[in-house]
């Protein structure tokens, strides 16, 4: 399973109208929600920030990742979106966050939501797919830097 | 050579429910020993608290989950097999999954190992990265890839 069978262009939102991190988790959840993906929005967007009051999920290099594991979603879904301002996500790094990732899953599906979450870390790690993230352009672009990310044999390490 | 023991890899997902149905067919067919495998992420669990992604309760909270999802998973699966008339032995491990799964299918001497489909494979990296295609890779016996669901399903109902 890979982050890009399930991450498509109509989860993505370019450029973030939310300024701050609760707004900013509620602008995707609602997205989410209205691609159907989500069957409770507002348990969905509480789930999320209970597990934000855990610790934040901006885990740095401007990047936030909150997730939860919710009862509201059937199996697997994420949604992404960008900020060109930056939020303020009390990151490790104490610098704004441009790229976010919400995840939700099906609390049944433990295994599966581990190796995602994992595979999102690792490729988040590399400088150059976060430089891509940030400049594309358009949701299908999106979807292609992961996907070549996702099929680059250059990272084998 | 006769196959006396058979070892099979689950993950506690719905489609490891059909491997576990195909070993068990198998196991009947050769009246071999069978021995199901469970093991507990702990790698992925520990990149998670690495990467910050995860906090360590919520990282603790997640290894429990786990090890209970594969304790119910190897319970119904040794129900499984007992209603067909086969031994089930549930081994509960935990650590890298193709590690603890190669390790303990050479321990127990398997003659034959069952492991779910794989995913299709993009690139070096999946090879290398992707769990179910480590094991295959790695195991020390022959190993039987299973498909077709609807087949399985078949066959096990007529066991």
């Amino acid at each position: 399973m890979k982050i890009s069978d399930y991450l498509k262009k109509e989860f993505c939102i370019m450029d973030l109208k939310a300024t701050n991190k609760e707004a900013a988790i509620r602008e995707i959840a609602c997205l989410l929600s209205d691609r159907g993906k989500v069957k409770d929005k507002e348990r969905f967007i509480q789930d999320i920030l209970e597990r934000e009051s855990l610790g934040s999920t901006g885990i740095g290099h401007k990047i936030a990742i909150p997730h939860s594991r919710t009862d509201v979603i059937d199996g697997f879904a994420i949604g992404f979106g960008r900020s060109r301002a930056g939020i303020d996500f009390k990151a490790l790094d104490d610098d704004k966050v441009n790229l976010i990732f919400l995840m939700g899953a099906d609390p049944q599906e433990l295994n599966l939501y581990l190796r995602l979450l994992a595979e999102l870390s690792k490729l988040l790690m590399e400088n150059a797919f976060r430089r891509e993230l940030l400049s594309v352009s358009t949701a299908e672009e999106v979807v292609e830097v992961i996907k070549k990310f996702e099929g680059a044999g250059a990272t084998i390490k | 050579m006769a196959i006396q023991t058979i070892a099979v890899s689950i993950s506690g997902s719905n489609a490891s429910l059909i491997t576990a149905k195909y070993a068990i067919y198998l196991a009947k067919q050769l009246q071999a020993k069978l021995s199901a495998i469970y093991v507990v992420d702990e790698k992925s669990l520990h990149e998670l608290l690495k990467s910050r992604i995860f906090v360590e309760i919520e990282a603790v909270e997640y290894e429990h989950d786990l090890k209970n999802q594969g304790k119910t998973s190897l319970e119904r699966i040794v129900k499984m097999a007992e209603s067909k008339g086969v031994n089930c032995e549930p081994l509960l491990l935990e650590g890298v999954i193709h590690e603890e799964v190669v390790n303990k299918t050479k321990e127990l001497a398997a003659d034959l190992l069952v492991i779910g489909d794989l995913k299709e494979v993009l690139s070096a990296r999946e090879v290398f990265y992707d769990e179910g295609e480590r094991i295959f890779r790695e195991s020390p016996c022959p190993v039987v890839v299973v498909k077709n669901p609807l087949e399985v399903e078949r066959l096990y109902k007529v066991l």
